[in-house]
């Protein structure tokens, strides 16, 4: 599995490296801004993209969109510290497909891919 | 407690306190334990790494998070996995993405009894004392002594709510 990590953080791209080397999943992209993300994804055929919400540029739920308005289907997983359902709400109207709020264990990581994974399959 | 301090409810700190919590055990595998609340009408001095983010809204004020250098280092290490010696941008990074996610949990805890969204300002790290909250002079900081595995730190907020009466102006800035 080929995953893209975004965030503006690098200790937090780390910390998501490290969340998914414990799911064995070691084939890791990384971008720090919206911008960077959706270049991304044009020019690799990724399996996930783990899209933070807040960062400069472009924040991760204008990514989401651009990239579904590009007609990318890649499953995203938005990760924000903003629980609220009116976010989850808009996350998910943007086209991501699940949600993951800071902070996460490596175990919410792997859970939140797993039902990811199997809801795009059951499609 | 004068009229001022106490029309800070416990309700409106509480979130930011359990958010802490919540970020020591969930991600750096440590338990924050708090001490008592007390408060400051003036940053008191120290060579703190302080991470500090704006709410505006129907909740406007700051929420800072102040750690002794040790504290930092260890902090970010163990969300790395490796030993940081020396503060840098890597540190200074990490500590801003602890505030941030500090403030953002808290927010969704305050969310329910504000009558609308509060908005967050991007985090700023700062060393030291060299800063300055231009805030009404009525307005203290509560401040609540944190200790843990990874070292002592504190959390710090100073706000309005719906509560409180006149208008606050707020600004937030390096020196």
């Amino acid at each position: 599995m080929k995953v893209l990590i975004v965030d503006d953080s690098a200790v937090m791209r780390k910390v998501l490296r490290d969340a998914l080397m414990k799911s064995d999943i070691t084939d890791v992209g990384e971008a720090s801004d919206g911008e960077e993300a959706v270049r991304a994804v044009m020019e690799n055929a990724y399996d996930l993209v783990l899209m933070d919400w807040n960062m400069p540029k472009l924040s991760g739920i204008e990514a989401v969109l651009k990239i579904r308005r590009r007609g990318i289907s890649v499953p995203i997983i938005m990760i924000s510290t903003e629980s609220e359902k009116s976010r989850v709400l808009e996350a998910l109207k943007a086209g991501a497909n699940n949600y993951i709020v800071k902070p996460f264990t490596p175990e919410i990581i792997a859970a939140k891919i797993k039902e990811t994974m199997k809801s795009i399959a059951k499609k | 407690m004068d009229k001022k301090i106490d029309s800070m409810k416990a309700e409106y700190i509480n979130p930011f306190i359990e958010s802490v919590r919540e970020l020591f055990s969930t991600m750096l595998n440590s338990n924050a334990e708090r001490g008592d609340v007390d408060v400051y009408w003036e940053v008191p001095p120290s060579s703190d790494i302080v991470a500090l983010i704006g709410l505006s809204g129907p909740m406007r004020g700051t929420v800072a998070l102040s750690f002794p250098v040790g504290t930092a280092l260890s902090l970010v290490g163990r969300m790395l996995g490796v030993d940081v010696r020396v503060v840098d941008d890597t540190v200074r990074d990490g500590i801003a993405e602890v505030v941030n996610i500090v403030a953002g949990s808290a927010k969704g805890k305050l969310h329910k009894g504000m009558g609308g969204p509060i908005d967050l300002s991007l985090p700023t790290v700062v060393r030291g004392t060299d800063y300055q909250v231009g805030y009404p002079s009525r307005t203290a900081w509560l401040e609540v002594p944190f200790t843990s595995d990874l070292g002592a730190f504190s959390l710090r907020v100073t706000f309005e709510t719906p509560d409180d009466t006149g208008g606050a102006s707020n600004e937030s800035s390096d020196s």
